[in-house]
């Protein structure tokens, strides 16, 4: 039902917007102040260096929005930016593939400098391909063999990107790249200093220059940053006046989630993130305190238990490489008890590793195994596991099942799923020990040392399932119930095996990017959750609603499958 | 001329001081579990030759040895390093924060000071009577009660009265003010985490205040000037204080230390922009060269602290001497 109201949203979104860039249609009032709040300020203003939210966020506003080649909407459609149209992403006669970029003319960077073709070259040539330049988004760009792309100007406001082998997600990575001014950021790459650019205190040396909407101006470290609007931010909304809407956006930094949630109460900041318990408080007062709650679809981060099928105990790796005793501990998880207990109810089961917001998300294929003690008993016993007089359960050789249960201390659902879980296991006859650790210790145990039995943690994730490579590739160095010997060096290569259903798994992470039609992706993607979903290398628990709440005089806001509150910021206005 | 001998013997000692509490604090960060880039390492979009490019341009491919001499070579020179994080000097990212840190503690430390100092003395003249009972239990709920449920509590007062803002010390509208609505703004803004800071310590003060000058009060000495007729007042004054001051100097001395090393709750609930918050996220990324600076300026200001204790003491006291 779900999916079918997905589809039948997107198709009519298809139809009725023709608009030829995001906010062309846009009606608002010029004017105002958009305030904020952030648990913590920037770190730098310097993309390839940046590597949190608080940075990124603020990066975004100078970078983003119209400042790309294209730009995404709310539900995942791409629309020009500064890109006014492309060709492609199509195959060359050596077997690579280019896009052509047709560039806006007559854009101005924040500074009044005229932007052209050089400096997107420059971008990707001199900055995000430059092996002197280590950044996140480097690998992003590498194709399934390591390419990097290469960019060529044909003319002042057109650019050739060409991959020396097909990859699907090079529109979307290249398309929504940031672009640097090569006025500026040319001297630093030439001095081998870049790591050292755009600094946070470069904000107050008024050094920024971007092509997004809004331009840091003003930072007092741990207060705030006081954005204004790019005065040549080249949108215009449907009357033709000039966008942004908003004359100021200000990014304060309120250290406390206490005081954040009182903030917002009192009308200092105009948007917040409401915790789930704080979330049914905030919707019954949405006109006490003249504001928006809303909830949306499942958040992208997952939560998962884990086992280590290369443990040094041989038993241990018998069991955690038995699939029907995966399948145990799946029917065992009590998604509903977490949802309603550690969750207020906002948050939905996750049984795929591909996001439900995701366009490739298949229901129809994936396999669940909601909680039922007497299937996993079942499932216990067709993989061999048979109990003693006590009930304690033992292994096929009268071992008994005995292993520690690990996570983080200090994120309480983390806790929650591990104690509701252990209860279900201690039913079935497992002898569990539940320990919550110190974050920094369980992780480099888990990749580096290795003496772990299972582990529940969490990863970020996006509408991409390809996102996932580092974790489902079989040399991936977050594959980590099944580490190759290659990657961590304490995986024994004698007792190392790689399963079937893992081969194919891989395979069709290398192969789904080298495929440009985009319904052949969403095949390989129906048999990628089947495989995972029949195999559970990864137990996962739920996914999380997002929840948002704003002020009611700010207008335009639209929430979308994807986005939340800020994705049109250049069009939002305050009333 | 003793007196300059003895300040400058002790400001010598300070470097061996400083050398070993520096290699205690580097080894003990080498030894906690993890590196900086570990937060990185769960991230699926980072690889590991990206991570290995960042180590190696952090420099926390060297050894251990290797990296405090990189670190203390620089130091003799004056400078703190870079933050892994901010990819900036330490020194501005700590002078940056060294202004709202001061004001705060400064502010709450004379405050606390003279409350702490005449609430003490109120409460030993008056021992037992009913005054001494409401200060005492003033003091202990002081001590007793933890400063972020104070924090908090003044918060949400400050929410539902909309007396106070919530939190910070600047604010946008603060920079568009003149010079005397902006002092008074921030002035304003100070009142509750200085409040919270205040009321933690001068309970302390007060209650060392009281014994001490209960412990003189009962001196000899004391009967003596009283039995010679002189007034109440200037033997309270003249002869107890004098010498019941002696172990608040030393703890004077020992709590300058305090003015810079910041107060990671209170400013992390009032939003403040402190050292505290700075050297507390750098600890918990393992953003270390930020944690050495921040602990070289505590063990500097605890020694001339001490130091300036001690030459204090040596003020008031005649008995003592320095040569």
């Amino acid at each position: 039902m779900r999916k079918v109201l997905v589809t039948l949203f997107l198709s009519l979104l298809v139809i009725s917007s023709f608009a030829a860039y995001l906010g062309e249609d846009a009606t608002g009032k010029k004017g105002g102040t958009l305030t904020v709040g952030t648990l913590s300020g920037p770190r730098t203003l310097n993309d390839t260096v940046s590597k949190e939210t608080s940075s990124s966020d603020v990066i975004t506003m100078f970078m983003g929005y119209g400042g790309t080649l294209v730009e995404m909407d709310e539900n995942g459609k791409f629309f020009p930016a500064i890109a006014e149209k492309w060709d492609g992403p199509r195959l060359t006669k050596d077997g690579g593939m280019e896009i052509i970029w047709y560039l806006r003319k007559g854009v101005k960077w924040s500074d009044g400098q005229p932007f052209d073709a050089d400096d997107v070259v420059f971008t990707l040539n001199d900055i995000y391909t430059n092996p002197d330049i280590p950044s996140s988004f480097k690998d992003i760009l590498e194709s399934t063999n390591g390419y990097l792309p290469k960019a060529t100007k044909i003319n002042d406001y057109t650019v050739r990107v060409y991959y020396a082998e097909p990859f699907r997600l090079a529109f979307r990575y290249v398309g929504g790249m940031y672009i640097f001014p090569k006025h500026i950021a040319e001297p630093w790459v030439k001095n081998k200093k870049f790591a050292e650019f755009w600094t946070v205190d470069s904000i107050n040396k008024k050094e920024i220059v971007g092509l997004g909407p809004f331009i840091p101006v003003e930072y007092v470290p741990d207060q705030y940053v006081r954005f204004t609007a790019n005065p040549n931010y080249w949108k215009k909304d449907k009357e033709g006046k000039q966008l942004p809407y908003l004359n100021e956006y200000i990014y304060k930094i309120i250290s406390s989630q206490d005081a954040m949630k009182l903030a917002f109460e009192n009308g200092e900041i105009d948007i917040y993130s409401p915790r789930g318990t704080e979330f049914s408080y905030f919707k019954e007062n949405e006109k006490k305190f003249n504001i928006n709650v809303l909830s949306y679809g499942p958040a992208f981060g997952t939560e998962f238990i884990t086992f280590n099928w290369n443990n040094k105990d041989e038993a241990k790796r018998e069991w955690f490489r038995n699939v029907h005793f995966r399948k145990a501990v799946a029917y065992a998880m009590d998604k509903k008890k977490i949802i309603d207990t550690l969750y207020n109810g906002l948050a939905i089961e996750q049984w795929s590793p591909v996001s439900m917001a995701s366009p490739y998300y298949n229901e129809k294929v994936v396999v669940k195994y909601p909680y039922d003690l007497n299937k996993a008993r079942a499932e216990l016993k067709l993989g061999g596991f048979k109990w003693d007089k006590n009930g304690k359960l033992l292994d096929s050789e009268g071992r008994p099942v005995k292993f520690i249960i690990e996570t983080n201390a200090g994120n309480k659902t983390r806790e929650g799923i591990g104690n509701i879980l252990t209860a279900a296991l201690k039913q079935l006859g497992m002898d569990i020990t539940f320990v919550p650790g110190d974050f920094n210790t369980m992780i480099n145990r888990m990749l580096n040392v290795g003496d772990w039995d299972a582990i529940i943690i969490g990863l970020t994730g996006s509408d991409e399932p390809q996102g996932g490579n580092n974790v489902w590739a079989i040399d991936g160095s977050l594959h980590f119930w099944n580490l190759s010997p290659e990657v961590a060096d304490w995986v024994d290569p004698k007792t190392y095996k790689v399963p079937e259903f893992e081969k194919q798994i891989d395979k069709i992470f290398k192969e789904n990017v080298r495929i440009l039609d985009d319904n052949v992706v969403k095949d390989y993607w129906a048999q990628n959750q089947k495989i995972t979903s029949e195999n559970i290398p990864l137990i996962y628990t739920v996914n999380t609603l997002r929840l948002y709440a704003w002020r009611n005089t700010l207008k335009n806001v639209k929430i979308g499958l994807l986005q939340g509150t800020l994705w049109n910021a250049d069009w939002l206005y305050k009333e | 001329m003793g007196l300059v001998k003895y300040i400058a013997r002790r400001l010598i000692i300070l470097i061996p001081e400083l050398w070993i509490i520096t290699i205690i604090v580097f080894t003990l960060i080498q030894l906690s579990p993890g590196t900086f880039l570990d937060q990185y390492r769960l991230d699926p979009s980072i690889s590991r030759e990206t991570l290995q490019a960042m180590e190696k341009q952090l420099g926390l491919d060297k050894p251990a040895v290797v990296q405090y001499f990189y670190w203390l070579g620089k130091l003799v020179r004056f400078d703190f390093g870079y933050s892994f994080y901010y990819r900036r000097p330490v020194i501005d990212l700590i002078g940056e924060r060294l202004l709202g840190t001061f004001v705060l503690s400064l502010y709450s430390f004379v405050i606390s000071w003279i409350v702490g100092v005449v609430l003490g003395i109120v409460s030993a003249l008056k021992k037992y009577t009913a005054t001494d009972k409401i200060l005492t239990v003033i003091a202990f709920s002081g001590l007793a009660l933890p400063g972020f449920f104070l924090a908090l509590v003044l918060l949400y007062m400050a929410a539902r009265t909309g007396w106070f803002p919530i939190g910070g010390l600047y604010s946008p509208e603060t920079a568009k003010m003149d010079v005397w609505s902006a002092f008074k703004d921030i002035f304003w803004r100070l009142q509750l985490p200085a409040f919270t800071l205040t009321f933690g310590s001068f309970a302390g003060l007060m209650r060392y205040q009281r014994g001490s000058l209960l412990d003189v009060m009962n001196e000899d000495y004391v009967e003596f000037a009283r039995a010679k007729g002189m007034p109440e007042r200037v033997v309270i004054y003249r002869h107890a204080l004098r010498n019941a001051i002696n172990p608040l100097i030393t703890i004077f001395g020992a709590s300058l230390a305090d003015l810079l090393s910041g107060a990671v709750i209170t400013e992390t609930i009032f939003s403040w922009p402190g050292l505290g918050r700075l050297t507390y996220q750098a600890l918990l990324q393992k953003d270390y060269y930020v944690v050495m600076a921040s602990t070289v300026i505590s063990t500097v200001l605890l020694v001339i602290g001490n130091l300036i204790g001690d030459i204090l003491l040596a003020a008031v006291d005649p008995r003592i001497r320095y040569e």
